[in-house]
């Protein structure tokens, strides 16, 4: 199957790694990506006008008809906006003559059903289901994930058409082909905080943090995402910004360069009694890290394109993994070898 | 030049060399000076003292070879070019090409031609074919620029008339050129002039059979061509073989020049008392001047511009500006400012262009951003050209595309982003910024005094206006209970005004513009959990999207009504008072505070709507006012 990639503007400059595991792992798993130049998604665009969002998220639609192929996004709010285009496109003929007119001008023609799909969709739609299994093996066996869906992706379920709003499975699901084991928090569907970022900083890092605790809470390694949004509210360390009250001193803990650099010395060394070499490094690492963790440390975040891509063995290199300072991500305490 | 002329030669080249140092000083000056980044801008020194310890760690030969590279490819080869379309490298080499040609070896001849060949002559074989081939190339090119900037939609919205005026003058000076050679070819009193200098005889006869040669087979046109005989003929030939043929090839391989000086052969006794050859000569020259003293102006001056900045940024195609020393940085954005040609590459590829298409906010397009960025840098930047900068550099998403494209290798996402990150200190600030420098009530006094924005009217979904989108709301407050952002907020009914199942039940009873400025209209977070569990269809997260974007029209279309006044800092009031947005950066840190005290207010008479302007009582400073740390 072959896809109109759809990146999104924040990944080429602002989180490039994430461009590079897609596309790795698209490699790897024969996922086709052709690019095109699409022009942005139309998200940030909505607060300010309903037309200007339509006219860009619709250009968008009719580049992937004209090529014939559906939209592949990594990003879930790239894909809400995406959706949402289609479905407002759909309902409201006075919007749809609207910008059929201004994208006739450059011989763009809006589809009637466009098709939009999420790198998770397809993920899960296209690969057999033992593929993945069987191409994992047990490199992350025994990591605790807590899967963080993404708001644009999910909501409103009649628009998005991604999984069951309310109960969504498909994140769990893939995570669990690879051998990591998803778990159950009560905050998994929430926001991440990232739309308020430098428009009401408090509460987007209230928002996270209580997103953090939570996953923590639950026993969580690591928090998985599946958005460039996501992903940089995550990973981002806000050393000026105001902590949220609540973790003012946990947050800094997480963030200290000293705290990681221990527990990166720390988990490959922990593999004492193994006779499977390669794979089984992590439920003992894993086990480690949790308790090497300061009391109160909040899991750090990976793109599920990164997780799912160690998964199946690809370098942490090859999934831009090398700046990232996450000690999971360890190639020895992984059992990538090379 | 050893015809005619000289004191205007002498003159103008002084006047325009001295135009074209001041120029440039101006330039170098104004990279020491201008300032692009927020913060404290690293003075002249600072800027000075980094740039010469980057030139001087950048002699290490591995580096050398880097920018040399670079210089090479980028500069001369313009492989940059090259990646927005072979049909755009071939248009820009044949005026590059063209136009460096007729300079090196007709412009400065006395410097180069006159040293490197000997026997050298203008109207000499190959250079004066060679002056043709390069004036043809230098046209053909400036054809093709002329039909993208006309016909392609994508360049002509963003031709300028100093795209034009560069196209003009160069088209000028070629054309000036052609027409000069054409009018010496014809011109008798040049013949003349050349006898009485070079024949060495006043022999009538003589001259006459000269005359008889370069009229039959120089083509000069004399006002009575001497009667043709063959006799006379071989006699000419003979005093031409004496004397010019030294200097002159004969004019048929001028092969533009030539045959224009025949098709003007039927008006040649006119243009020859009109002295034809002199005007040609003032207009070649003059124009030549004045791309002399223009050369350090706008896109005139990217001929040198761009190929420095090439070689500075050493073939990177990323962004890298803002990982350098800040001194440094600082010299090293407005050069890249100065490098922009205008060509438009940055703005046909743009990923926001569509709502350049729906707002027609020229500074959404990069290369009208950079202009506009430009005069923000030299603070010449104010009002409506203010705020339509602000537009364009908010709405920008920041995807590195035009960095990756520019031909001149310009960081522009270095640019944009330090920009974006010096307004939001001085202002204008993006809407949701600007809707927090104000409590509700003085917001709802404004909406309602503001008639409703044209886009209003005019839009296809209107959700907010149309009662039957509240219809089922049974206010049971479930929209409520799931926000994320209630429940984050420690007292939601003073820090966000309105909780969202409260604004659907004023939107019903037609109260909208007691919403429009509400802190929860403008703190959500676009989860959709409202809307999806609502269990009777409202669309509230979809009307809260509506309701802050007919905020922003009334208040983009009113700039008055926000732009011109602000909270007076650290006191909590919100004012009418004249203060410009220059001073914004006070406006905004006392904006913050002033959110603080509008909640702290709030906490006895909210969530209540009182339609009255306010004077707020709560004069509490803000105890984290974050603005002040940058």
């Amino acid at each position: 199957m072959s896809y109109a990639y759809f990146p999104g503007c924040k990944i080429p400059h602002h989180l490039p790694a994430y461009g590079q595991a897609v596309t790795a792992l698209c490699a790897a798993l024969d996922i086709g990506l052709t690019p095109l130049e699409f022009n942005c998604c139309g998200e940030p665009l909505r607060h300010r006008s309903f037309e200007a969002w339509a006219q860009s998220a619709g250009r968008n639609l009719a580049l992937a008809q004209q090529a014939g192929l559906a939209i592949m996004t990594p990003c879930k709010c790239c894909f809400g906006s995406l959706k949402h285009a289609a479905y407002w496109l759909r309902e409201n003929r006075e919007l749809r003559s609207l910008v059929a007119s201004t994208l006739a001008e450059e011989g763009l023609v809006l589809p009637e059903e466009p098709q939009v799909l999420h790198l998770l969709t397809v993920l899960d739609r296209d690969l057999q289901p033992d593929e993945l299994a069987a191409r994992a093996g047990e490199r992350l066996c025994g990591l605790r994930v807590a899967a963080h869906y993404g708001c644009h992706a999910l909501r409103p379920g009649n628009v998005t058409n991604f999984d069951d709003p309310l109960n969504p499975s498909v994140f769990e699901r893939l995570l669990r082909r690879v051998g990591a084991m998803p778990v159950p928090w009560a905050l998994r569907l929430e926001c991440c905080g990232h739309p308020l970022r430098g428009k009401r900083d408090k509460l987007s890092l209230a928002l996270k943090a209580r997103k953090l605790i939570d996953a923590r809470d639950a026993g969580a390694h690591l928090l998985v995402t599946a958005c460039t949004y996501c992903q940089m509210q995550f990973a981002q360390q806000d050393e000026n910004q105001t902590s949220p009250p609540l973790d003012t001193a946990i947050a800094q803990q997480v963030t200290a360069p000293e705290a990681r650099d221990t527990q990166a010395q720390g988990s490959p060394t922990v593999d004492a009694n193994d006779d499977q070499p390669g794979a089984r490094p992590w439920p003992s690492a894993a086990t480690q890290l949790a308790e090497d963790q300061p009391q109160g440390a909040m899991p750090p975040a990976m793109l599920a394109a990164q997780l799912i891509g160690l998964g199946i063995g690809l370098s942490p290199e090859e999934l831009g993994l090398t700046e990232l300072p996450a000690p999971l991500v360890h190639p020895s305490s992984l059992g990538h070898e090379g | 030049m050893i015809w005619g002329g000289m004191d205007f030669f002498d003159t103008g080249l002084a006047l325009s060399l001295t135009a074209l140092g001041l120029g440039l000083g101006a330039k170098a000056l104004s990279w020491l000076r201008l300032t692009i980044a927020p913060g404290p801008p690293p003075g002249m020194a600072a800027r000075l003292s980094a740039l010469a310890r980057s030139l001087v760690r950048n002699l290490a030969p591995h580096r050398a070879a880097r920018w040399g590279r670079a210089l090479v490819m980028d500069g001369l080869l313009q492989r940059r070019i090259a990646g927005n379309g072979v049909e755009r490298w071939l248009m820009h080499l044949a005026i590059f090409a063209g136009f460096m040609g007729l300079l090196i070896m007709h412009g400065l001849d006395e410097l180069t031609s006159e040293r490197w060949f000997a026997g050298y002559a203008p109207a000499l074989d190959p250079y004066q074919w060679l002056r043709n081939l390069f004036g043809v190339l230098t046209l053909g090119g400036l054809a093709v620029a002329v039909w993208r900037r006309r016909m392609l939609p994508r360049v002509r919205r963003t031709t300028g008339a100093q795209d034009w005026a560069l196209i003009a003058l160069l088209g000028g000076i070629m054309i000036s050129g052609l027409g000069l050679e054409a009018a010496k070819i014809i011109s008798p009193q040049v013949f003349d002039s050349m006898v009485e200098q070079y024949l060495g005889t006043d022999d009538e006869a003589e001259i006459n059979d000269l005359r008889l040669l370069w009229s039959e087979e120089y083509g000069v046109i004399f006002l009575m061509p001497p009667p043709h005989s063959d006799e006379a003929l071989a006699q000419g030939r003979e005093a031409h073989e004496g004397s010019c043929v030294y200097c002159h090839s004969r004019p048929t391989s001028a092969f533009v020049s030539y045959p224009l000086a025949k098709t003007m052969a039927p008006l040649g006794d006119a243009l020859n008392n009109l002295r034809a050859d002199l005007l040609f000569y003032y207009l070649h020259v003059g124009l030549c001047f004045l791309g002399l003293a223009l050369l350090p102006w706008g896109k005139f001056m990217h001929p040198l511009s761009a190929p420095l900045n090439l070689t500075l940024r050493q073939g990177r195609t990323s962004s890298d500006t803002g990982t350098k020393p800040p001194a440094l940085a600082a010299v090293l954005r407005p050069l890249g400012l100065d490098a922009c040609t205008h060509c438009g590459a940055c703005s046909e590829h743009c990923s926001v262009a569509p709502a350049f298409l729906a707002l027609g906010t020229p500074d959404i397009l990069p290369s009208e951003k950079l202009s506009s960025l430009k005069r923000h840098a030299a603070a010449r930047l104010r009002g409506p050209a203010l705020r339509a900068f602000a537009e364009g550099s908010q709405i920008c998403t920041e995807c590195l595309r035009c960095t990756t494209l520019c031909p001149s290798g310009i960081d522009l996402q270095d640019l944009w982003m330090q920009s974006r990150t010096r307004l939001r200190e001085t202002g204008p600030g993006e809407p949701h910024l600007v809707l927090a420098q104000r409590p509700l009530r003085d917001w709802a006094a404004t909406f309602r005094s503001l008639p409703p924005a044209r886009v209003e009217a005019a839009r296809s979904v209107k959700l907010c206006d149309n009662r039957a989108s509240f219809w089922g709301c049974i206010q049971c407050t479930t929209c409520t209970s799931v926000c994320p952002v209630v429940a984050a907020s420690q007292a939601p009914a003073r820090e966000l005004d309105l909780t969202p199942q409260q604004i659907m039940n004023m939107l019903r009873m037609g109260l909208k513009e007691e919403a429009l400025g509400a802190e929860m209209v403008w703190s959500c977070v676009t989860c959709y959990k409202c809307q999806e569990n609502c269990p009777q269809g409202v669309r509230v997260a979809d009307v809260l999207y509506e309701l802050r974007t007919l905020a922003w029209a009334r208040l983009r279309e009113h700039p008055e009504a926000w732009a011109e006044t602000g909270a007076t800092a650290g006191t909590g009031h919100a004012t009418g008072g004249e203060r410009s947005v220059e001073t914004g950066r006070d406006a905004w840190s006392a904006a913050r505070g002033d959110h603080a005290a509008r909640a702290m207010s709030r906490t006895a008479d909210a969530p209540t709507i009182q339609p009255m302007p306010s004077t707020l009582a709560g004069t509490q400073p803000e105890p984290e006012t974050k603005g002040d740390e940058a």
